[in-house]
């Protein structure tokens, strides 16, 4: 009966009214000369007793249907098809340029535009992810826990159209997305997206940090790299051998990183919209695996149910009453 | 008198079947378009160095304006009618970055309320505390949507504003809706450090601020400042004492911000001053939402039921048990 709830408990303070027809019948006494006259009548004795169960019966049932009798919302577990995601999205000022290096103009769509529009299309498919956004600049920024809230994850992603911070501080990002998921792995399988357009290196000890982290907690990885053009890819090795190192070159050491990990890793680099859309559309694939997810079953209002059941006792007092002896 | 005239003439059967009339129009959906007042408010949060000053109590403990701002606006989120939403964004330097747009309060308290509880200084991408400049901005990028904008600070610019570069609002004014809160005691309390790990290491000491601009040209002319050297010391060259190491709610400057975007002011006392500063009905919207009201045949069921129970209860005029 736990799930049973009010919404105004207050007018319970109404249910001593319930002994008012327990103790007058709303019928007028037949008058007799004396009591004892009367012979016992277990029928009588029934219908008397029934219609003060049905006055107050009545009474109950108004006072409970006015406050709004429901049962309470309630979760049941389901499987489904997702995984445990969080979204790192890069918030640094390059991602509010377009592709091609430049500041958005007429009909051109920046990185980050084009990554909210088409991160909104995969968080509101279909799917059952337990979705968290964790975004990065300098200084990584906590958005939104794990939620199965879609309205939430959306109204976080569609705030990447907004100009971008500063840097692209990558380790940090990565640190505080992993920070998302507890040490028990067996809940399903664990993804962290990156999303970023540039890399930096990572330092000497969050690096021994992220790689524990990643293993312990059972990640897989999943890097879109928003290649701008002329810049260097992820898989490119430098002509020049001086030029490979991890200043240089942070996004392909970041690979390189990434790969190092011993876990399941993919990158992908999107030179365009539509690469992006591709690679949004492959982790959508990939992470078709099964998810126990809890679904939330809406209240029920039981309110119907209450004044069904006094309309029912007040036409038994009113077929009582009609049958009054006239007199 | 036919028996039916007779019987509906009796006040006890008469209500008997009002009641059952009202119980059984209960039973059907009934539904009526009222407004109701919900809130929609983006609320943009100082994270920076100031904002760590234990100027709060909370029973016997000093807590710091960040946490106590938290503690808040948690409250102030749960005391929100559903419909309403909140988003939540961070200031720092002169930008704000908005974690996530207005979600809906009361499906999404549990991420709202999350996302205010990690609100931290570590947050921070720069270290500076413009926040005339910041104010802007942050009126400029998310005010002109339909959500108010709540601008949640202590009001300690960080390097201090140079007068002669103030920020201009007449282009926002009247575009924009909202509340500047201030936070913060009106007395002067040191500013706490902390290492890059979070520690805390003392509080920062008078050399360690800037105490003065030292941006542009200065507001005085250059025959009234010290040691004036228009390349090499455009400010003087006396050395700037202060409190500027010290924070405390600079109300004043608040309100003047406030007055000049058109902004309403609020002191943040308590969570449930907060919490009536965001309900207030100058920042209402209003809803139109379908209503259940089949409370109100079934109320009026129940008065009618008692009525003829009371009824019952009175001695009967021309009844007597000697008949």
């Amino acid at each position: 009966m736990t799930d049973w709830a009010l919404d105004t408990p207050y007018l319970l303070w109404g249910l001593p009214l319930m002994l008012l027809p327990l103790w007058r019948l709303p019928l007028r006494p037949a008058p007799c000369s004396w009591h004892a006259l009367l012979p016992v009548d277990t029928a009588s004795r029934a219908v008397d007793l029934s219609l003060r169960l049905a006055g107050a019966g009545a009474i109950l049932a108004l006072l409970l249907g006015s406050a709004g009798l429901h049962r309470r919302e309630y979760t049941v577990e389901r499987t489904g098809y997702g995984a445990h995601m969080v979204l790192l999205l890069d918030r640094s000022r390059s991602m509010d340029d377009s592709f091609a290096g430049r500041t958005p103009t007429g009909g051109e769509e920046s990185k980050s535009a084009a990554a909210e529009r088409l991160l909104s299309g995969f968080v509101s498919s279909g799917r059952n992810d337990l979705v968290g956004v964790a975004a990065f600049s300098t200084s990584p920024l906590f958005v939104l826990p794990l939620t199965d809230n879609k309205a939430a994850v959306l109204a976080a992603v569609h705030a990447m159209k907004l100009p971008g911070l500063a840097q692209t501080h990558v380790s940090k990002g990565l640190a505080m997305a992993l920070s998302y998921f507890g040490d028990d792995s067996s809940a399903g399988s664990r993804i962290v997206l990156l999303v970023s357009d540039g890399a930096a290196e990572v330092d000497p000890d969050s690096e021994l940090k992220l790689r524990r982290w990643f293993k312990e907690k059972g990640i897989r990885l999943y890097w879109i790299f928003l290649r701008t053009a002329g810049s260097h890819g992820i898989f490119e090795t430098p002509d020049n051998p001086e030029d490979d190192n991890a200043q240089a070159r942070p996004e392909r050491y970041l690979h390189l990183f990434f790969s190092s990990l011993g876990i399941p890793y993919r990158a992908y680099e999107a030179e365009d919209a539509d690469a992006l859309e591709r690679a949004i559309a492959d982790v959508d694939r990939e992470e078709q695996r099964p998810l126990r997810y809890a679904e939330r079953v809406p209240r029920r209002d039981l309110q119907a149910f209450c004044y069904l059941a006094a309309a029912l006792a007040l036409a038994w007092l009113v077929a009582a009453k009609g049958m009054e002896v006239a007199r | 008198m036919s028996i039916w005239r007779q019987r509906v003439a009796d006040p006890v059967f008469a209500g008997l079947i009002v009641a059952l009339l009202l119980a059984v129009a209960a039973c059907f959906p009934l539904r009526l378009v009222l407004e109701r007042s919900v809130f929609s408010h983006i609320v943009v949060v100082d994270i920076t160095r100031s904002m760590n000053v234990e100027d709060y109590r909370r029973g016997a403990r000093a807590v710091s304006r960040l946490e106590f701002v938290r503690q808040s606006l948690i409250g102030a989120v749960a005391d929100l009618p559903c419909g309403s939403a909140v988003g939540v964004g961070v200031f720092t330097e002169r930008e704000p970055a908005l974690l996530f747009e207005p979600i809906e309060t009361c499906a999404g308290f549990s991420a709202i309320s999350a996302a205010i509880e990690q609100l931290d200084w570590r947050m921070a991408w720069a270290a500076d505390s413009l926040i005339a400049a910041g104010l802007h901005n942050t009126l400029d990028l998310l005010g002109r949507g339909d959500a108010d904008v709540i601008f949640v600070t202590d009001g300690h610019e960080a390097p201090p504003l140079n007068p002669r570069y103030r920020p201009d609002f007449s282009d926002l004014r009247g575009k924009v809706r909202g509340l500047i809160v201030g936070v913060g005691g009106l007395s002067l309390s040191p500013i706490p450090k902390y290492d890059e790990s979070g520690r805390r290491s003392g509080v920062y000491g008078e050399d360690e601020v800037p105490q003065r601009s030292s941006f542009g040209l200065s507001e005085l002319p250059p025959e009234q400042i010290e040691g004036y050297h228009a390349r090499n010391a455009p400010f003087g060259s006396e050395r700037a004492g202060g409190t500027e190491h010290l924070s405390q709610l600079k109300e004043g400057y608040l309100r003047q911000l406030a007055e000049a975007a058109g902004l309403g002011y609020h002191r943040l006392e308590s969570p449930e001053g907060l919490g009536r500063a965001l309900t207030a009905p100058a920042l209402a919207r209003r809803q139109r939402i379908a209503t259940d009201v089949r409370w109100i045949p079934a109320a009026l069921a129940l008065a009618v039921l008692m009525a003829v129970y009371l009824r019952v209860l009175l001695p009967r005029p021309g009844f007597s048990t000697s008949n």
